[in-house]
Order: C-alpha cells, then sequence, then structure tokens
C-alpha cells in the first residue's frame, strides 16, 4: 500500500532536466525543450494535468543559428506608447542578453493561453555552465541535442592531423597564414 | 448530471425484496385543466396501485392553481420532486410504475462503463520508468548522454572508413605514399 502511495508521488512529480546548448540550434531546441516543459514527453500526458518538468539549459551564450541568421533574424517590441516600436536584430538581442534567444525561441513555440507563464517560469536559462548547486542537484536527467557539436582543428590532436588520409601536402608558400584573433574590443571608459 | 464510476451493490444485491419506494405525494389542482389527468389517475388507478403495494404510503394534497407534482421518498433517504403536469392517466401510470422500481440511487452520468480492480497489469508508469540506472551514479553535464548520435555516419568518417579499408586490401605496400606537391600528382597520373 505504502509503495503504490509513493509510486503516485514519482508519477506526478516534477524532475529535472538538463540542456546545454553549445553550438544548438535555438529553434529547433526549443520544439524540443517546450515538450518536456509542458509534460507532453510522458505517457500519462493530458493538457489538463499540469505534469511539466523542469528544463535547465546552460551555455545559451553559445546557441548558434543557420545561414546568416544573427543578421536577417529581428526581434519586435512596441511598448504601447506612441512611437514606442523597436526592432533589434538577434545578434544585438544576443550581445545584451545571452539568455534572450533561447527564452524568445521556446515562449514563441508554446502556446498562448494562460497556462504560458507558469510553464515558462519552469524553464532555467544560464549562459555559461555556472549553474548554483541547489539546482543542479535536482538534475536526474540530460536531454539530448539535436545537432552534432562541430569540432574545431584547435581540439583534434597532432596525432589525428597526422593520420588524418591526405593525397598530398601543401607546400609551405601555398598554404594560408593562420588567421589571427580578432581582439576583444574595450569598453572601459577612459 | 453528476457523473460517476461503476460500483458494486452491497451484499452482491441477494436477499429478499424490499420495496424502496416508501412514499409518494401527489399534489394537484381540482379544477386547472393540467391537473386533469392527475385526478383521472386518483379516480380510476390509485386504489389498484395501493393495493398492490401496501408498503408504499400515497398522500394526496390538492392545491390551487398550481401545477401537479409527484414527490418520490426512497428507504435511503433520497428524494425526488417530479412534474406530471399536462399528463394523461397514462403516462401518470408508467412514471409512477417507474418510480417503484427505483433503488433510491440518484440516476448520474456513467464515467466508464466498465470497472476493474487492477486498471494496469503492467504497472503505472513513473519517471525512472525504461532508464537505465546507471543514470544514478553520473555527474551532469554528461557529454555521453548529451552527445547527438546522428542515424548515418558523416562523409569524413565515410572516406575514413574507405581508407582503413584500402590499407587492409593491399597490407604489402605498407601505408600509402605521401606525394609533395601537385606536381608530383601530375606526373604520377
Amino acid at each position: 500500500m505504502a509503495y503504490n502511495r509513493v509510486l503516485q508521488w514519482s508519477v506526478m512529480t516534477r524532475s529535472w532536466w538538463l540542456y546545454d546548448a553549445e553550438n544548438q540550434c535555438a529553434f529547433k531546441s526549443a520544439r524540443k525543450i517546450v515538450d518536456y516543459l509542458q509534460g507532453k514527453h510522458k505517457p500519462i500526458y493530458h493538457p489538463l494535468s499540469d505534469i511539466g518538468d523542469h528544463v535547465v539549459v546552460i551555455n545559451t551564450k553559445l546557441v548558434a543559428m543557420r545561414d546568416d541568421r544573427w543578421r536577417k533574424f529581428t526581434y519586435s517590441h512596441h511598448t504601447g506608447y506612441a512611437g514606442g516600436f523597436s526592432r533589434a536584430s538577434a545578434w544585438r538581442l544576443h550581445d545584451m542578453d545571452p539568455t534572450k534567444v533561447m527564452h524568445k525561441a521556446c515562449y514563441q513555440r508554446i502556446k498562448g493561453n494562460l497556462l504560458r507563464p507558469n510553464i515558462m517560469r519552469r524553464l532555467h536559462l544560464f549562459p555559461d555552465d555556472n549553474v548554483p548547486d541547489e539546482i543542479m542537484a535536482n538534475i536526474s536527467d540530460q536531454i539530448q541535442q539535436i545537432q552534432i557539436v562541430p569540432k574545431q582543428l584547435e581540439d583534434y590532436s597532432q596525432l589525428e592531423r597526422d593520420n588524418f588520409p591526405q593525397i598530398f601536402e601543401w607546400p609551405e608558400k601555398e598554404m594560408m597564414p593562420k588567421k589571427k584573433q580578432p581582439e576583444l574590443l574595450q569598453t572601459e571608459d577612459t | 448530471m453528476p457523473s460517476t464510476f461503476v460500483k458494486n451493490v452491497v451484499q452482491n444485491g441477494i436477499g429478499r425484496y424490499v420495496c424502496q419506494l416508501q412514499r409518494v405525494k401527489l399534489t394537484f389542482c381540482k379544477t386547472a385543466g393540467t391537473s386533469r389527468g392527475v385526478r383521472d389517475f386518483v379516480e380510476n388507478h390509485l386504489l389498484d396501485f395501493t393495493n398492490n403495494n401496501p408498503g408504499v404510503v400515497v398522500y394526496l394534497q390538492p392545491k390551487r392553481r398550481q401545477p401537479a407534482y409527484m414527490y418520490a421518498e426512497y428507504l435511503n433517504g433520497y428524494k425526488e420532486k417530479f412534474c406530471i403536469d399536462n399528463m394523461n392517466k397514462d403516462q401518470i401510470c408508467k412514471w409512477i410504475e417507474t418510480y417503484r422500481s427505483r433503488s433510491g440511487v440518484p440516476i448520474m452520468r456513467m464515467r466508464k462503463q466498465w470497472h476493474t480492480d487492477t486498471p494496469s497489469v503492467q504497472g503505472v508508469w513513473h519517471p525512472f520508468m525504461f532508464k537505465d540506472p546507471q543514470i544514478n551514479r553520473k555527474t551532469f553535464p554528461n557529454e555521453e548522454l548529451s552527445r547527438f548520435l546522428p542515424a548515418e555516419p558523416s562523409a569524413t568518417e565515410q572516406v575514413l572508413k574507405m581508407f582503413e579499408e584500402q590499407k587492409k586490401e593491399i597490407p604489402s605496400q605498407g601505408p600509402t605514399k605521401k606525394l609533395h606537391s601537385k606536381d608530383d600528382v601530375l606526373q604520377s597520373k
């Protein structure tokens, strides 16, 4: 009897999931995360039973967008007052708040009804992997990413680079010079 | 209408028959046309009903210029009011017979037409069903759980695999000779 009672607590409980947004498309990730937030991944799902899970998203600073959508995709906002319209490109919004793009992607995915604010409260966004310990202690499982994280040349070891098959070796003079890393902009006031 | 689930009758419903209807009150007007059927019923069929059902108390209450009603009271305390206005005596005979044969349990909508003590044979789902128990020993964030697993190998992986197979086919020659420039490639052709 006691087992059944505990089993029911377990069925109706909200579990916590972790999602790593590094190099993941924000919109496609949102499509997956929103299912977990609403509890649609559970076989006992019903729109009237409030059984959505918590999702902790880390590395939202590193979300990806296809093509040149960082430049072309725009977010509009209106304050409600005359002349209150403003529009920001995705890269600019991301620059202002690195969690905003992910938040908006999830928000737009959820159906606009009175449940949406409470569903969004169960989404926890962090720009990097610094998550408070009390949140990290809740996590019981991780959501699989939606695309491969591409590897940079620096990520391969020298041995892997040497063993990679190649038809011929480029001579030194024909090789591209290594790109210089752009220096970070100094924002301090002088 | 209130709803309910299928329930079993206590003691399986086996025992002697007790008429659950205990009391019937008929209110009607002595002159109004809408109570005509009730008056006909009282004159023609009421005594037959009382003779056949000595356990049921019947009250008759004339009320001036009021619609005709039947009030039924059951052994379990359930009471029901039923309008018999504008009915003829045959209809009233049928309705009073319906009320006599009822058990006194309110009529409710059945949410399910069946009942079982074991709704799920395989057990109720819970968040840890079909999950690898090894997940309890993992620390998060976990790269292995998070990584996307593509259904098909990438073009690079396919090339590498082809290269490995080529090396197996000609083991005597050893690793393929690397050519040092474009000119070498052209010469080899």
